[in-house]
Order: C-alpha cells, then sequence, then structure tokens
C-alpha cells in the first residue's frame, strides 16, 4: 500500500511542476488549454510584433479600447506590471481594439503614458481572439496555448497578481520537461 | 457622473457604455430597471437615439452610421451572476412580447448587412459589435458582462422575460427574470 502511495506522488509530481501557479488569483480562470489565434500587429511607430509559438515565454495578451471604462482603470495597473515584470520571463501584447491613432494617443497619454501598444486598425484580430468582452486578457504558455483568461479589468499592480504571473512565468512547460 | 457608482460592480462594456451615455445625456433619465436576488442581478436601462448618437459620435463614426442607429431601439443590459455556478445567458431563449405581438432582437447579422449597405469601414463595424451584448455567454461565478440589445423601435410597452439554463445541473430550472412595462426610450422634446 505504501508502494502505491508513494508512486502515485511520484506521478503526481510532474503534473505540479507543468504551470506550477495552479491558484488563480480571483479573476483569472484556468481553462482547458486551446491554441491561441494568431497575433502580428505593427505598434504606433510602426513596428510589429507577433505571437511566436517558439519563443518559449509566457505571453499576456490583452485588448482594450478607449470607451471601455473598466480599461480606464486597468491601464495604469498594466503599465505598472510590464514595469515591474520587465526582467521577467513574459511578453506583454497590448492591443487596442479599432481605434484611431489619434483616440488611442490621448488616452494613453492621460493614463498610461508608458505603454507600448499595438493597432488592430480594423478589429479583425480581436475577432478571431473572441474575447468575452472589453477589456479581456489571455495568458498564453510558450507552446502558444491559452491557459488562462482574466475576466474583466484587474488591479495588475497588486502583489497577489504579479506574483502568479512570475510563478508561471518560472514553470516550465511540458516541451521543456521533456 | 453619480450614477456611475452604481454600476462600479459592472467591469466590462457594461460600464463604459454607463459612463459614456451618462455624460453624454444628463438631460435624459430613462428609467432604469433593476433585478437582484442572491444569484443575479440584472439590469436594463432604455437608451434615447440621441444617447446612442452621442456616444457613437464620440467614436467617430460616420453621420450615415449614426442615423442608422436612430432607427433602433437600443437598451443597455448589465448581468452580474451572484451565483456559484456558471449561468448561460443565450438571447435567443429571451422573449419580447407586447399585447398583440411578439418581438425580435435585430441581430447581429441584421447589422452586419446594414453596415454592408453603407459600406461601413471594418473599424466602426467591430466596434458596434463590441459595444452589443454577447449573444451567448457563460457566465462564471462572479462575472459581470454588458452590453447593448437592439429592437426595432416600437411605441407600446412590451416585456422582457429572459431565460438562464445553470450548468451544474441541466436538470435544474432555468432562471427566469421578468422585466415589463420596457419601453423604447424617447429623445426629450426639444
Amino acid at each position: 500500500m505504501k508502494k502505491i502511495l508513494i508512486l502515485l506522488l511520484f506521478l503526481a509530481l510532474p503534473s505540479v511542476s507543468l504551470y506550477a501557479a495552479t491558484d488563480a488569483p480571483k479573476g483569472i480562470i484556468k481553462i482547458t488549454p486551446r491554441m491561441a489565434p494568431p497575433l502580428s500587429l505593427e505598434n504606433m511607430d510602426g513596428n510589429k510584433f507577433t505571437l511566436s509559438t517558439k519563443n518559449r515565454r509566457w505571453a499576456f495578451v490583452h485588448f482594450w479600447a478607449s470607451w471601455c471604462g473598466p480599461c480606464r482603470r486597468e491601464m495604469p495597473t498594466i503599465q505598472s506590471l510590464i514595469q515591474d515584470m520587465s526582467k521577467d520571463n513574459i511578453d506583454f501584447f497590448i492591443v487596442n481594439t479599432a481605434e484611431s491613432e489619434d483616440t488611442i494617443f490621448n488616452f494613453l497619454g492621460a493614463v498610461a503614458p508608458e505603454v507600448n501598444t499595438l493597432l488592430d486598425r480594423d478589429g479583425l484580430t480581436t475577432e478571431l481572439w473572441k474575447p468575452r468582452g472589453l477589456p479581456s486578457t489571455y495568458l498564453v504558455d510558450p507552446n502558444g496555448q491559452i491557459q488562462y483568461v482574466v475576466i474583466g479589468g484587474q488591479d495588475w499592480h497588486k502583489p497577489l497578481y504579479q506574483n502568479f504571473l512570475k510563478q508561471l512565468s518560472t514553470a516550465k512547460t511540458q516541451d521543456q520537461e521533456k | 457622473m453619480n450614477s456611475l457608482l452604481l454600476h462600479t460592480k459592472y467591469p466590462s462594456t457594461f460600464l463604459l457604455l454607463i459612463c459614456a451615455l451618462t455624460i453624454s445625456s444628463a438631460q435624459a433619465a430613462p428609467k432604469r430597471h433593476v433585478f437582484k436576488n442572491p444569484e443575479i442581478k440584472m439590469v436594463v436601462i432604455p437608451r434615447t437615439a440621441q444617447q446612442m448618437a452621442a456616444f457613437y459620435e464620440g467614436r467617430e463614426f460616420p453621420i450615415n452610421a449614426i442615423n442608422a442607429t436612430r432607427d433602433a431601439c437600443f437598451f443597455t443590459i448589465g448581468i452580474h451572476n451572484k451565483s456559484q455556478s456558471i449561468l448561460k445567458l443565450n438571447t435567443n431563449n429571451w422573449t419580447f412580447t407586447t399585447a398583440t405581438e411578439t418581438l425580435s432582437l435585430l441581430s447581429r447579422a441584421h447589422w452586419i448587412q446594414r453596415w454592408k449597405k453603407l459600406n461601413l469601414p471594418q473599424r466602426f463595424q467591430s466596434t458596434f459589435r463590441w459595444t452589443l451584448l454577447p449573444n451567448q455567454l457563460d457566465f462564471q461565478p462572479d462575472e459581470h458582462e454588458g452590453g447593448n440589445i437592439t429592437l426595432a423601435r416600437i411605441n407600446t410597452p412590451f416585456t422582457l422575460t429572459a431565460r438562464f439554463a445553470k450548468e451544474m445541473n441541466s436538470n435544474a430550472k432555468p432562471l427566469i427574470i421578468t422585466f415589463k412595462n420596457l419601453r423604447c426610450a424617447e429623445d426629450p422634446a426639444p
């Protein structure tokens, strides 16, 4: 019996180490993993950013619009998050949904001037991701699988959320385990 | 802006609509309809044509698209799943009835056709879609979402019967919420 228990414990260990941050804070929901839709967009300076399935880093993919009240509250906390996690193993893709550069510039200038947003000019990339609403955030693992969705706006500057993301960014993926 | 305080629990599209629409037309205050029980809070707010026009003008919509919204009757819906189980929204299970007839929601397909005829640029179509209530959504425990629903303008009062299935037990009775005496909001007289 004891051997069986030890064996079970041994078998359970790898699944604990994969994506070790299993206790997601409120509002972050673990989903059945699915492949992230393509994301390749330019920022306001014309530089293209592409979500790659080969970069072996986690990605924080966030969709927003200036007309979205919660986005206004949340964006400064995302700015803090990006700054605080600049040395962590995570990429940030902040995507504006279908607004003009003037609107985006005015909005970000007022609430989060350091955020480097990508422009989904026609809104079609956002459509592919099918957010529940705006704002909407996805956490994509290094293999390009969406592992978590985030419901509504969150206080990303809180340690609860940052610690969770730090745990994710240091957890090994199944591919890395092999 | 004070009316915003009533809705700080709606962290999605709903709040933005409340915010923008409240600012754009503080003069008109259509009646707000609220249903609350331990499982759900649902708010229905009629919107005047002026309110909607101001909202979309603020988003730089062309005038022909703004005029198209004037033909429709808009309601902003806010839903908060207060239960610990998933509530399934499917607006196909909602009914809108007057004393003599059943009304239909103006579907997303309807709006797509409308925008195509007007050659509305894709980015405005996208924005418009995001301001609509999703047709289907599994509301997670404590999730708040919202958005607009649209019907053809009508002068008579009607009843909305909203049904939400519960995921925990497929045999469980659906949650049924009724809002009586809803009316399309009219612009204030000039």
